[in-house]
């Protein structure tokens, strides 16, 4: 299936043992001293398009890395902000398109990346958004041409990265393993993001694949490289508590429900306390949870449906939410985690006593106040 | 800080990318050479040196090996590396700012400790050294080099507008007792690196002469052969003294295509190019190593003077490297497009925000950050 991963010359061998980085701690200081400056200079009235969209690019590091919603709403804000005083800008275009992916607002993303083609023709960064925007609508054929063309013709921690996380996401283990491996053999650098990036990715694709073992092996990598990594963390957590390691998983969880912005990691300890016997606990965090859940799906229903669909369909208990969001998330990408979301949420209104066809009407819109 | 973001490896990795490279004799002793690295350009105040990164500066001696249209030097072999390496930053007495430390390693095998942004700095046997923040010394008008390049005319207005203006960088200084610490001379190569530490220690970056990455190499629209090639990556990854010859061909076309339009800016051609199509610099920019000759003393204009001197046939008169002061953007402007055969050309931005001195640690003190409206 991957034949051609396998046509690419290895790199030469680095170990996989170890990569030194830098130290996490400097590097977020680092990040954080680049976005003070960026942003001084982006306030100036004679600041490039560059410095705007290294902006952009920095502060959804930031956001990436501490999961932070806000970071990801400021960076398109920018990005905006850009495009409209710089339309016929290749780069603002693209750097647009890649806070609208973040959003999930994938055709608008699309639209962008086309007006920037049009621009600068065979600009290489469009067809790798372009790759990221497919494979996140599920349109996996037309991503794994791109990803695998850019890999063979350019072979790279990027590009074999990238090709990495689509075959993962394809089911393709076996290749994205050898790929992922082949992609760290090839870092050259010191940052610790790039690395810190690509084995959560790692971790993922062992934690959906139920090898539990490995995927904390790969989060807890991730982690070591950056603490204040966020998703790693929260990931980590869920795979101890998988494992049984309840209490070391609810320590981990509870100061980033505490001071996220994103309600993933509220809606994960309250599963985790429920599941424990806690249910007082539970019920706090999953109250916390469905407040934010409900801003953010008013305010980006595309990019939450998907979380919040599963948030309701299990600790929230509210199937019928649920199936509107993971209804609205099908709509608006058919992967196949979109498809097994709508399934699940089907089947709990079925069991709930509903038909088919009364689950095909929509339900009520927890975005709109009730009167 | 006229090598920032020199190519796409190095756009997440501040504390390794090396903006500046300067080297010039010691203003108060001519013993001493002093050497600079500048790395993270617009440093914030939170900015810290990597732990994982080794910050190299190399020196071989130089000599003159021909003059005229064929000018070029000849590098020796003895090598001689000064490494500074850095901790992770900590706070022992509990203080608001965690102070970081770092070592510097010389040839002679001898460890100087240091503590960043101590103004004493370190010191050695016939070494003084300093790493810390400071007063971005480059100075340059960006949007009107991209609006040049854009336009193929000269856009500099009379009075630019600085990119760089009151902004900071990561500087490591190295004053050093030359005759005592390198090998031959008076006439010496620097390049600076930054390597990624480990057991196999793996280049990052390098740089030697100014601009050459960004001003010089970068632009792809006027090379035929390359049109689509990210050159920088490839490039930063060679060793100065010794260009493996893979990409050889591939960096002279894009360094002769970008030198020839920057040759035609002013209406006239001053520097022809050869029977093979060359251009009379593109040899002596790819050696690409900053040249200083220990035994002049300090000259503010003299950057390229040495090379210059050699094409032209004739005994350079200055130290040649590159004093922090300089106006390097208007000296290889002037050099690309008119080789100093007419008027300096000016980008229109007089000087930096605050002068470098003529007193270790040469460098100005850091800007106070700039407060931004939310």
């Amino acid at each position: 299936m991957i034949a051609t991963a396998h046509d690419i010359a290895p790199a030469n061998e680095t170990g996989i043992a170890d990569v030194p980085t830098t130290n996490g701690m400097i590097a977020m200081r680092n990040l954080e001293s680049q976005i003070v400056t960026q942003q001084s200079e982006v306030a100036l009235d004679h600041s490039t398009v560059g410095a705007q969209v290294a902006l952009i690019e920095l502060i959804t590091l930031r956001g990436l890395i501490l999961g932070r919603v806000a970071d990801y709403e400021r960076a398109e804000e920018i990005a905006e902000r850009l495009v409209q005083s710089e339309p016929a800008n290749g780069a603002a275009l693209v750097a647009r398109a890649r806070t609208r992916g973040t959003f999930h607002r994938f055709l608008d993303a699309l639209n962008d990346l086309a007006v920037a083609e049009r621009l600068a023709p065979n600009d290489e960064m469009v067809n790798i958004e372009r790759a990221a925007i497919f494979q996140a609508l599920g349109q996996y054929d037309e991503a794994f041409a791109i990803r695998q063309e850019a890999a063979t013709r350019r072979p790279s921690f990027e590009t074999l990265g990238a090709l990495a996380g689509l075959c993962a996401e394809r089911g393709e283990i076996e290749a994205a393993e050898w790929l992922y491996l082949e992609s760290r053999n090839r870092f050259r650098g010191a940052s610790p993001f790039p690395l810190a990036l690509l084995e959560f990715q790692f971790g993922l694709m062992w934690m959906d694949d139920g090898r539990l073992d490995d995927a904390r092996t790969w989060f807890d990598a991730a982690r070591r490289r950056v603490p204040a990594y966020a998703p790693a963390q929260g990931h980590l957590a869920e795979v101890e508590a998988e494992l049984g390691e309840v209490d070391t998983a609810v320590a981990r969880l509870l100061p980033l429900a505490m001071s996220s912005d994103d309600p993933d990691y509220a809606a994960q300890l309250a599963r985790i306390l429920g599941d424990a016997g806690r249910a007082d606990e539970s019920r706090h965090w999953c109250e916390q949870a469905a407040a934010r859940y409900d801003q953010l799906v008013v305010r980006h229903p595309e990019a939450f449906a998907d979380h919040a669909a599963e948030f309701w369909l299990t600790v929230g208990g509210d199937s019928n939410e649920a199936l509107r969001l993971a209804r609205l998330n099908f709509e608006v990408r058919k992967t196949p985690r979109a498809h097994e979301l709508l399934s699940r949420a089907i089947s709990a209104n079925e069991t709930a006593g509903m038909t088919f066809s009364s689950v095909l009407r929509p339900p009520r819109d927890r975005s709109r106040p009730t009167t | 800080m006229s090598d920032h973001f020199s190519g796409p490896r190095s756009l997440t990795d501040p504390a390794s990318d090396i903006s500046d490279v300067f080297a010039f004799p010691c203003p108060d002793s001519p013993q001493h050479l002093v050497l600079v690295m500048d790395v993270f350009g617009k440093a914030g105040p939170s900015a810290h040196f990597s732990d994982a990164v080794i910050y190299r500066f190399r020196l071989r001696p130089a000599a003159i090996a021909a003059t005229g249209t064929a000018a070029s030097f000849a590098i020796g072999v003895d090598e001689v590396t000064f490494d500074f390496v850095f901790e992770v930053p900590s706070n022992p007495q509990g203080g608001e700012e965690p102070a970081q430390h770092g070592r510097c390693m010389t040839p002679s095998g001898e460890s100087i400790p240091f503590r960043v942004n101590n103004e004493e700095g370190g010191s050695g046997d016939g070494v003084h050294v300093f790493a810390g923040q400071r007063s971005e010394p480059f100075f340059l008008d960006v949007r009107m080099i991209e609006k040049t390049v854009a336009t193929g005319q000269l856009a500099f207005k009379k009075v630019g507008a600085d990119t760089l203006y009151g902004t900071n960088v990561l500087a490591i200084v190295l004053k050093v007792e030359w005759a005592k610490l390198l090998k031959g001379g008076p006439m010496f190569a620097l390049v600076c690196e930054t390597l990624a530490s480990g057991k196999r220690p793996v280049r990052i970056e390098r740089v030697g002469r100014p601009e050459i990455k960004n001003v010089t190499l970068s632009w792809k629209m006027f090379d035929q052969v390359n049109r689509d090639l990210e050159i920088r990556d490839l490039y930063n990854s060679e060793d100065a003294f010794k260009l493996a010859p893979d990409y050889f061909d591939a960096y002279r076309a894009r360094m002769n295509a970008n030198l020839a339009f920057y040759d035609g800016l002013d209406g006239k051609m001053d520097w022809p190019v050869n029977e093979q199509g060359n251009h009379p610099l593109t040899k002596l920019l790819l050696a690409d190593f900053l040249v200083v000759d220990a035994s002049k003393s300090l000259g503010e204009l003299s950057y390229f003077e040495i090379e210059r001197s050699m094409l032209k046939g004739r005994i350079h008169d200055t130290a040649g490297g590159r004093w922090l002061n300089e106006d390097i953007m208007d000296s290889i402007f002037t050099l690309y497009v008119n080789g100093g055969n007419g008027p300096r050309v000016d980008d229109g931005i007089a000087g930096p925000i605050a002068w470098s001195s003529k007193v270790f640690p040469y460098m100005a003190s850091p800007n106070p950050p700039k407060v931004v409206a939310s």
